[in-house]
């Protein structure tokens, strides 16, 4: 059911995604995230969502450590030398609570493939059936998000752009406004 | 040793040949994720993305300033607003043929429908490209700042 090169990416990912939370060297975190990242895609790939696994690794892997590096440049590091971050019984009680809920969660989603409405429902059979005539894409995902739901993606696109722009403004920069 | 000890810019001759070579290779496969959208896994908010970190990774490599003055900001912004305008005018398109916001069917026959769909692709792409570049340059500004006033 589950291959070794997928049970070795989710190790992979549960490893570098402890050693980002542990790790006292931001830079060292950060990188750790980098790589958590990269993981994540590759699960994304076993989950056949190529169009999020492009995603993450472009964005999580690649503009988010940019982005972070240049801000940890204006952070001093802790005095102490310690490799591990010291976490307190709380933070362990109330990440233990969360993951155990969230965990609860995931025997009720579909597996791959099966019979659910998530696969086989009436909408999901119709995008299948007519996205090609409709609107002769070939990528059933980007008529969806570009087609059937314009109006969605069109709210994201301006999100990004309004978000965008209040940065801008908020911290206004000789060399943009 | 604090990270304020350190030179943010460092000219590296292994990193800088890194990013000459790979540099074109990773614009042309976000054009094409930007572009084959359509036809395959990928889309605007993808190839924008990987056509920013174009411009990210040559900073990285070249140093912000020389990179922030090559790439006039002043059309970092325009992009972000040809993008979206491109895609409200695909939507008002249809509505001027009489149909719904982004009622695709009204462009007619199917090839034009695909292509509209393609330029709702680029325009997503030229935002998401506008804001990630903008994005950095204005975090990075903020830290030349800082070296500013340190130095002052």
């Amino acid at each position: 059911m589950v291959s070794a090169l997928e049970v070795a990416t989710l190790v992979f990912v549960l490893g570098t995604a402890l050693t980002a939370a542990l790790l006292r060297d931001v830079l060292g975190a950060i990188i750790a995230f980098a790589a958590y990242s990269l993981g994540v895609s590759i699960l994304w790939v076993f989950l056949q969502a190529p169009d999020v696994a492009l995603t993450e690794a472009a964005v999580g892997a690649g503009v988010m450590t940019i982005l972070f590096l240049l801000t940890i440049v204006r952070t001093v590091r802790p005095p102490t030398d310690d490799l591990l971050e010291s976490v307190g019984w709380r933070g362990v009680a109330a990440g233990g609570a969360l993951s155990t809920l969230l965990l609860v969660t995931v025997p009720s989603l579909p597996a791959i493939g099966s019979d659910s409405p998530v696969t086989t429902g009436e909408v999901t059979a119709y995008y299948l059936e007519n996205a090609y005539a409709d609107t002769h894409v070939e990528n059933a995902v980007t008529a969806v998000l570009a087609a059937y739901r314009g109006f969605d993606t069109l709210g994201e696109a301006v999100v990004v752009f309004a978000a965008g722009v209040a940065v801008l403004v908020v911290l206004r920069q000789e060399e943009f406004v | 040793m604090s990270y304020e000890d350190q030179i943010p810019y460092v000219e590296s001759t292994i990193i800088m040949t890194t990013v000459r070579v790979v540099a074109p290779f990773v614009l042309t496969l976000g054009l094409f994720v930007m572009f084959h959208g359509a036809g395959s896994a990928g889309g605007g908010f993808q190839g924008g993305v990987v056509v920013g970190s174009v411009i990210l990774m040559l900073a990285f490599a070249f140093g912000i300033e020389a990179v922030r003055d090559w790439i006039n900001p002043a059309a970092v912004l325009g992009v972000i607003g040809l993008g979206v305008g491109t895609f409200v005018a695909i939507g008002l398109g249809s509505v001027a043929l009489g149909g719904a916001f982004l009622e695709y069917g009204r462009y007619g026959s199917l090839t034009v429908v695909k292509y509209s769909i393609e330029l709702v692709e680029l325009g997503i792409g030229a935002i998401v490209t506008g804001v990630v570049v903008g994005l950095f340059f204005l975090i990075a500004g903020g830290y030349a700042d800082a070296e500013e006033e340190g130095s002052a």
